[in-house]
């Protein structure tokens, strides 16, 4: 007996690869979308600082940019930089 | 006091008492007279003169009435009753109705001289001679002894005879106005005419030779004869001031037997057309023979006001009663019609117009409540009947009472049972989205699309004008305003049932991620526009998380194809050895997916690993988890002598797949390898038994058939109908349990801190923490006391003096 597959029809469900999975800001989850989103992914997408915390794209900036003197990630007070 | 005068006095009284009363009343030997003898009225007003120059014409009227109360009692009223008993033997009712006028005939010849007598004592009243002043209250007197002596009671012999009198004569009456409507009445209503025609072409079918009005055979027709006796009889009863006692009772019952008959056979399930106007015609015509019964003579015209008034209360009286009984008739069949609504609409005016004028409201809600009880509350009939009947009901009703008071109240029975049917959500919302098998009603309304703003925008602007505002029913209920109650609409009639429209969104979401997860052709114009169409109703946000699903069935092609292109431009041998598409989901937006185990045979976790690679390359720092378990493999399964090509399940692809490499499995080793439990894999097993691809023997051991042997019989396994793995979400109750436990952790956390807290106070506090988060979940206070009850009963809580609080051990 020999069984030929035509088509695979999966079902998947895409997940960031982030070492949390709650956005430290907005205590949503990644896979969701900032508070400020509607559409999750693309459009509300993750950024890494070079300290390994991960944030909302849109939480982040909104941070920094409340920030008057220097830039700190929230959670481990360490200058914050992107990683690339 | 002389002797001449005493004697003067005596001829005067014997004048008088001879004049004014037959003899045989004073108990004298002369026989009665028979009527016409005029007593000469000179005479005796000389003889009244005399008297009453003693004094005592005071007296005379107190003696007639005496004498004329011991003859009707003495003689005249035995003689009639016996005259009337007598009529037990006629069975006939002819001969019967002859017997009738005769007695009536002979009381009349005896009542004759005391009337004549009567007219002249008025007069002489009226003139001042007797003293007293009315004399209207003298012949009160005479006709209420009449009716009290004569008729006080009257035997139930008596009144069928006169029922069944009235009624032929009724009959006759009404064939002879046929017959002349029929001749004359030409074009104005020839529509109804043709009704009546047909009707009595009907009757007249059944005996060729029978008269329609005294049913007996034509040549012996005494209809005339018939109407002449009524006449009489008519003219007597006026003569006696008896018509209203002796009749009324008569009439009355033969017009509502008449009435109640009509109605049966013209209207009884008969709902798409309108009788009103038919019946008010046929209603005149039965006023013209009360008139014939009331008025002294037919063929004058009623002059008079008393008589005109007397017509004007049979009238209403008729009226009344038509829609009284018409009224009852409509709210007997009230579900039948509102089952068929629209068509049954002019029922449904009809019995609107009818309820303005009766007071039958409650007798309404009652019937129809006990109706919808017992006809379609019971658990033999689909949740998805009811919901249709309900939508007619809500179309229906509102057409009947545009306050919308009746169905309120008619229906709350429905909305009560549909909320302990599991299913109700679920076909509300197939039904808003067209997948109903039944009606189509609901996704037509809901295109409709006139959105319903829920909060704001009931201003008072919109309650048009002042004249046109009606005060609400009686039995509304006063805490819902009565604009918000002629605005809702079937929709939101629908989705109030359960108080809340998460749960319809909910469900909806729920439904949707089936579909989409079933169909596999990501193209969705219907479900995008269902959501569009539910948007307008419930608000962008509500739906927002459909939206998302829609997205991402949308961004999932693209990816697809995507990675298609890439693999076009592989060399063939590195390409994959079949096509894997996947659906990506954004698993917060979601409903939860159930999770079940099934790992995959290599081959196809390697060609599944390729694919996350290539997605991974496109959306960085992203990756997939693969729902192993969920989707749909089109495969071809080539054995020695045939090839059969299937869509099936992942697992049955797994199983199958396994079957390449070892053509006998246990039931054990597939469970091994695949991760599926024996029992769910057994059931698994019998799709490919079914199909003949494999047999199991002996049992527990699968093999393949290489081929088929024509000469076995087919073994028939019957798949398991309500096969669990449909559904590829996690069941209500399932998700309500996960919301419960994390309303559970803040309870405690509540309890911990403060110690005890009665059932409001945690309700409002859960309000404040929890029901105000992103994932807006909602308890309602009577889900929240059995949630707590529950707890209480396994022994995690305690209750006592009104509040709730940990038990102290396990602090």
């Amino acid at each position: 007996m020999k069984v030929r597959l035509k088509c695979w029809n999966g079902v998947a469900s895409w997940q960031w690869v982030a070492n949390d999975d709650n956005c430290g800001i907005c205590r949503m989850a990644f896979n969701g979308c900032c508070p400020e989103c509607k559409i999750p992914g693309d459009d509300c997408p993750l950024v890494w600082g070079h300290c390994s915390h991960c944030f909302h794209m849109h939480c982040i900036l909104k941070w920094l940019n409340s920030q008057q003197v220097q830039q700190h990630c929230p959670m481990c007070r360490q200058e914050w930089k992107f990683k690339e | 006091m002389s002797e001449c005068s005493l004697e003067q006095l005596s001829a005067a009284w014997n004048a008088l008492s001879v004049g004014l009363v037959p003899p045989s009343a004073l108990g004298l030997a002369a026989p009665r007279p028979s009527t016409g003898e005029s007593v000469v009225e000179a005479h005796l007003k000389s003889a009244l003169e005399v008297l009453h120059l003693y004094d005592l014409h005071s007296m005379v009227e107190e003696w007639f009435t005496e004498v004329l109360q011991m003859d009707l009692q003495r003689n005249i009223a035995p003689e009639f009753w016996n005259g009337i008993n007598q009529h037990e033997n006629a069975v006939e009712e002819e001969h019967c109705a002859v017997l009738l006028l005769d007695a009536f005939r002979l009381l009349v010849s005896r009542l004759e001289p005391y009337l004549r007598s009567l007219d002249i004592l008025a007069k002489w009243i009226d003139t001042g001679l007797l003293g007293s002043s009315d004399s209207q209250m003298l012949r009160d007197k005479v006709y209420t002894m009449f009716k009290a002596i004569l008729f006080f009671s009257t035997s139930s012999h008596f009144q069928d005879m006169i029922q069944q009198f009235y009624s032929r004569t009724f009959k006759i009456y009404m064939k002879q106005r046929k017959r002349g409507d029929g001749g004359g009445g030409g074009g104005s209503d020839s529509s109804m005419n043709e009704n009546e025609r047909e009707s009595d072409s009907d009757e007249r079918g059944a005996d060729e030779w029978q008269c329609p009005g005294c049913e007996s055979s034509r040549d012996q027709c005494w209809c005339l004869c018939a109407m002449g006796q009524f006449q009489q009889l008519s003219d007597i009863f006026h003569r006696l001031n008896l018509l209203e006692r002796i009749c009324s009772d008569a009439v009355t019952t033969i017009l509502h037997k008449m009435i109640e008959e009509r109605m049966e056979k013209r209207c009884r399930g008969e709902y798409e057309r309108s009788f009103l106007g038919e019946f008010q015609e046929w209603i005149e015509k039965v006023i013209g023979w009360l008139s014939k019964v009331f008025l002294q003579d037919g063929t004058v015209p009623p002059t008079t006001p008393e008589t005109s008034s007397t017509l004007k209360r049979w009238r209403c009286h008729v009226q009344r009663f038509f829609y009284r009984l018409y009224a009852s008739m409509r709210i007997e069949e009230l579900f039948n019609i509102i089952r068929d609504f629209p068509e049954s609409k002019p029922a449904i005016e009809d019995l609107k117009f009818c309820l303005e004028r009766t007071n039958q409201r409650q007798q309404l809600l009652t019937s129809l409540k006990n109706a919808l009880e017992t006809r379609l509350l019971h658990p033999g009939v689909n949740t998805s009947d009811i919901i249709t009947l309900y939508i007619s009901a809500i179309k229906a009703l509102r057409e009947l009472d545009p306050s919308m008071v009746i169905l309120e109240v008619a229906c709350e029975p429905i909305r009560k049972y549909l909320r302990t049917r599991e299913d109700t959500v679920r076909q509300i919302v197939a039904g808003l989205t067209g997948d109903a098998e039944g009606s189509a009603d609901l996704a037509n309304e809901l295109s409709k699309a006139d959105p319903v703003l829920e909060n704001g925008q009931e201003s008072d602007d919109d309650v048009s004008e002042a004249e046109d505002w009606l005060p609400d029913p009686v039995d509304a209920d006063p805490g819902k305003s009565s604009s918000k109650r002629r605005s809702s609409d079937i929709i939101s009639l629908l989705v109030s049932i359960y108080g809340s429209k998460e749960l319809f969104i909910n469900e909806y979401r729920t439904l949707l991620a089936e579909r989409l997860l079933h169909q596999f052709n990501y193209s969705s114009e219907r479900e995008i526009r269902n959501v569009e169409l539910l948007k307008l109703r419930f608000g962008e946000a509500q739906m927002h998380y459909c939206e998302v699903m829609l997205k991402d069935m949308a961004d999932s092609r693209r990816i697809n194809s995507n990675i298609r292109d890439e693999e076009e431009k592989l060399p063939e041998e590195e390409r994959p050895p079949f096509n894997v598409v996947a659906v990506i989901l954004s698993s917060e937006f979601w409903p939860a997916l159930k999770e079940e185990k099934l790992e995959l045979p290599d081959e196809i976790k390697e060609v599944m690993d390729m694919y996350t690679k290539k997605y991974e390359k496109l959306k960085a720092m992203r990756t997939l988890n693969w729902k192993h378990h969920l989707g749909l493999v089109v495969l071809d399964v080539e054995l020695a002598d045939r090839t059969l090509s299937f869509p099936v399940s992942p697992v049955h692809a797994a199983i199958i797949l396994h079957f390449q490499n070892k053509s006998t499995w246990t039931l054990e080793e597939l469970s091994e390898v695949l991760k599926v439990p024996v029992a769910s894999l057994r059931k698994k097993m019998a799709f490919w038994l079914q199909h003949g691809v494999l047999r199991e023997d002996p049992p527990g051991t699968f093999t393949v058939i290489e081929e088929e042997q024509k000469d076995r019989p087919e073994k028939v396994v019957l798949i398991d109908s309500d096969e669990e793995g449909d559904s590829a979400m996690a069941s209500q109750a399932d998700q309500k349990e996960e919301e419960m436990q994390l309303f559970w952790t803040y309870i405690q956390a509540m309890l911990t801190n403060l110690e005890s807290l009665p059932l409001e106070r945690i309700h409002t506090m859960l309000k404040m923490f929890v029901m105000t988060g992103p994932v807006v979940t909602e308890i309602d206070i009577q889900e929240l006391q059995s949630f707590l009850q529950k707890k209480v009963s396994d022994h995690q809580l305690v209750y006592s003096g009104g509040v709730y609080r940990l038990p102290k051990n396990s602090s």
